[in-house]
């Protein structure tokens, strides 16, 4: 596969407040760019992020979600990222079973010091879903006979 | 809804990067409409006054800031809301600074994405809702439990502060383990006189009135939470009043019944009626029930006939009684003991004669102790030879794997006394690691060091290491084979929680650590804190500490008691916080398994869940576990997250 030069992927990030929200930030007090495809939504704890909150991206129009979390052991709330981690590798099976590369949803741990970390994963996950292309949903490209079945 | 866009440039941070104009150009085709204002610096003293008066005169029903991290300056920006007589919460602010212009390099680039996020946060903030702040009223006294070093400082300080305090004891007397001491590390104080003058003000100084000290008694329930938990505390029968007793020992002499004492490591003997030891506070002996001749059916009334302060002095009929106290925060001071040493195989403990553990030894130490404080072998004689074994299941994988801090620090102190005693002793210390952190931890070790009689000696691996008796029934102390004669073998343990750690963590669901010690709020910014709101630690029950950190923590644990809960004062509570449609809850609860502060609880009647504001931090996990979508965490509810996704989506 080969990366799509002309494309620009539309990645959401859900971001908690505590430790990856503020890696952001740290990220940007260091003033390097990055790619600019996440629309970051701030979250009070990766352990708010719902499924049906990476499944509306999705259908949104979203080509990729990256949700950040505390790294383990660290979580503000003790343990949320726990739950987020246990809910991605549900969510994975599910987007795996509707034809969606589970590369496009993306867990990783971004403490509030790490601002370059901060900054790999984005320009990683950028480039990673730059090389899948953009998300054709299944009602994007079934055939007819498929959409036709109520 | 009339909502207003202020966009701030933040001088050049924000304006050179992403175009205002652009912004006010678009902002016609978001929902509703929104008008846009640009302000230079909106956080400086002028621009929150340009704001607030822009907010009373357009009236908007909602608000977006576009500026920078909410982490700065959303409580600034909540407040002018206030001041311009808005709802606080009907505002969203969108970091168009840290993580936009301060990031993107091609300003058309910036300009497309802050305009996505600031259209998420439009669609976002019309779904928002006013929230307000909750008062409640709390009571400020404590509740301590514990009366070693941590728990007498905590009590006594809060009882300083004009605080009323209950502290509870298990044990009948008060001073923890090192009023049992002779002396203490790092400068051979004399630990019952160090803490005598703590112990004299507690028990009869200026502020005792404060304190409620009830000993021989524990926790047996709590219910309620922070500012407001209702304990209920079982005070077992000492049968003999406090108050009234003048600590004569009449009653001790008269009492036919004994039994091995074990506050001073069942090495001396007491009778039923006794003192815990010489000299202990309160000055107060103890009926032991079970050791009574009456409890064997026999009438016995020679203590309360001996008692030269009249017959109700003494009450043999006294039962146990469970009294309730309504407090604001609880303090757990439990202190710590010693790891059991039989369990560290081929160190003889349980097994050979004149081998100890450290607490042991500290009793002989003691001119309160069995032996009068006198060092002396099972067999009587004093020893020419003594071994100290440090690191006895410490930083071992197999029994402790931390190291338990201040063993290094007696261990020496031990060294000094035995000098002292038994100039003519050798003193072998077997050494693993030496800890001796602190500005004068080392004079002790360097005073062993000195000594032509000490000698230290290290293993690797205390398997290397074996305590074993030779024929003459001599001890032997030998390191990968090669063996050394001691009359007197110390050991010196881990320290570990004391017992009774697990009943409480269970009862006010404080979590501990895998070594079983209460665990932190956070280790390093809220180490007095435990994970449940209101419960403080002090001391040892922790972690392995001495006196002095013990102390510290004691009146950390003070400070956020005065702090959080002051007379007459509400607690102001976020309204940031999940909430139960009961309509909808099925009562499956999945929430009270995910919630980490237990703020969920069921009730029982409608088998529905229902979230307590006061505990409840605000995370969401049981907004996204509930299964029928029946809690709503408030300020971050699915339709407004929902609604920012489709929003900078669009």
């Amino acid at each position: 596969m080969t990366a799509q030069q002309d494309f620009e992927p539309k990645i959401i990030g859900f971001l908690c407040n505590w430790c990856s929200y503020a890696g952001a930030d740290k990220a940007g007090g260091m003033q390097e760019p990055y790619p600019p495809n996440v629309q970051v939504i701030r979250v009070m704890c990766s352990g708010r992020v719902d499924p049906q909150f990476v499944l509306s991206a999705l259908v949104n129009g979203a080509d990729g979600v990256i949700i950040l979390a505390c790294h383990p052991g660290d979580c503000h709330y003790k343990e949320g990222n726990c739950r987020a981690l246990q809910r991605h590798g549900m969510l994975n099976l599910m987007l795996e079973q509707l034809g969606v590369e589970k590369e496009r949803c993306r867990l990783d741990y971004v403490s509030a010091g790490e601002g370059d970390k901060f900054n790999r994963v984005i320009a990683e996950m950028v480039e990673t879903v730059r090389m899948l292309g953009p998300l054709l949903l299944p009602s994007d490209n079934c055939s007819e006979d498929c959409a036709a079945i109520p | 809804m009339k909502i207003g866009i202020y966009f701030c440039n933040c001088g050049s941070n924000i304006a050179d990067k992403i175009s205002a104009e652009a912004v006010r150009d678009t902002a016609p085709s978001f929902p509703d409409h929104p008008y846009v204002k640009t302000v230079d610096f909106i956080c400086s003293e002028d621009g929150k006054l340009q704001f607030e008066e822009s907010l009373k005169s357009e009236q908007p029903d909602r608000v977006v800031v576009a500026a920078c991290s909410p982490r700065d300056h959303e409580a600034t920006f909540r407040r002018c809301l206030t001041n311009a007589g808005m709802n606080p919460y009907l505002m969203q602010m969108v970091n168009i600074r840290e993580q936009i212009a301060w990031v993107t390099e091609d300003p058309a680039v910036a300009t497309e994405k802050a305009i996505r996020a600031i259209r998420g946060a439009v669609f976002r903030v019309r779904l928002q809702e006013p929230l307000e702040k909750k008062q409640l009223e709390v009571c400020p006294d404590a509740l301590v439990i514990g009366a070693g070093p941590a728990g007498m400082k905590a009590a006594l300080s809060l009882a300083e502060a004009g605080r009323a305090v209950v502290l509870v004891e298990r044990t009948p007397f008060i001073g923890g383990l090192p009023v049992r001491f002779e002396e203490l590390f790092p400068a051979l104080e004399c630990a019952p006189c160090m803490l005598e003058p703590l112990m004299g003000e507690l028990l009869h100084g200026d502020n005792a009135g404060k304190i409620e000290l009830m000993t021989m008694a524990e926790l047996v329930e709590v219910t309620g939470f922070y500012g407001n938990f209702i304990a209920k505390i079982r005070q077992k029968p000492r049968h003999v009043s406090l108050h009234e007793c003048i600590g004569c020992g009449e009653c001790v002499e008269a009492c036919p019944a004994a039994t091995m004492n074990e506050f001073n490591s069942n090495a001396s003997e007491r009778r039923a009626i006794d003192f815990a030891f010489a000299g202990v506070l309160p000055n107060a002996p103890f009926l032991m029930e079970e050791i009574c001749v009456r409890s064997k059916g026999e009438e016995c009334r020679a203590c309360k006939d001996a008692c030269p302060m009249g017959e109700d002095v003494i009450n043999l009929e006294e039962v146990e009684t469970v009294v309730e106290r309504r407090v604001g925060t609880i303090i757990l001071a439990t202190g710590a003991g010693l790891y059991d040493a039989s369990r560290v195989a081929g160190m003889g403990k349980g097994t050979l004669r004149d081998v100890y553990d450290a607490l042991q030894f500290e009793r002989m130490l003691s001119s309160t102790g069995p032996t009068g404080g006198e060092i002396v072998t099972a067999a009587g004689t004093p020893p020419a030879s003594v071994a100290i074994i440090h690191c006895v299941g410490s930083l071992d994988d197999a029994h402790k794997p931390y190291c338990s801090g201040i063993c290094c620090q007696y261990a020496f102190k031990f060294n000094h006394m035995i000098t002292a005693k038994l100039p003519e002793a050798s003193i072998t210390h077997y050494h693993r690691e030496l800890v001796m952190p602190g500005k004068d931890a080392h004079t002790l070790f360097s005073h062993a060091v000195k000594n032509k009689n000490s000698f230290l000696k290290r293993y690797d691996d205390i398997r290397d290491l074996a305590v074993t008796q030779d024929v003459s029934g001599r001890l032997l102390v030998s390191v990968s084979g090669e063996a050394a004669p001691a009359d007197m073998v110390i050991l010196c343990p881990a320290v570990v929680p004391a017992e009774g750690a697990g009943t409480l963590s269970a009862m006010l669901d404080v979590s501990r650590d895998s070594s079983g010690f209460f665990r932190e709020l956070h280790g390093r910014m809220d180490a007095s804190q435990s994970t449940i709101k209101g419960v403080y630690l002090a001391g040892s029950c922790q972690e392995p500490m001495d006196i002095r950190t013990a102390m510290l923590e004691g009146m950390a644990s003070v400070g956020h008691t005065l702090a959080g809960l002051q007379p007459g004062r509400t607690i102001e509570i976020e309204p940031i916080t999940a909430e139960v449609d009961e309509t909808r809850c099925a009562g499956c609860r999945l929430c009270m398994s995910v919630c980490p502060y237990r703020a969920i609880s069921l009730n029982t009647a409608h088998n529905t869940s229902s979230v307590n504001s006061v505990l409840c931090h605000g995370c969401g996990t049981c907004v996204t576990a509930c299964p029928a979508g029946a809690i709503k965490g408030h300020h971050f509810t699915n339709e407004q997250i929902m609604a920012e996704i489709e929003g900078v989506l669009k």
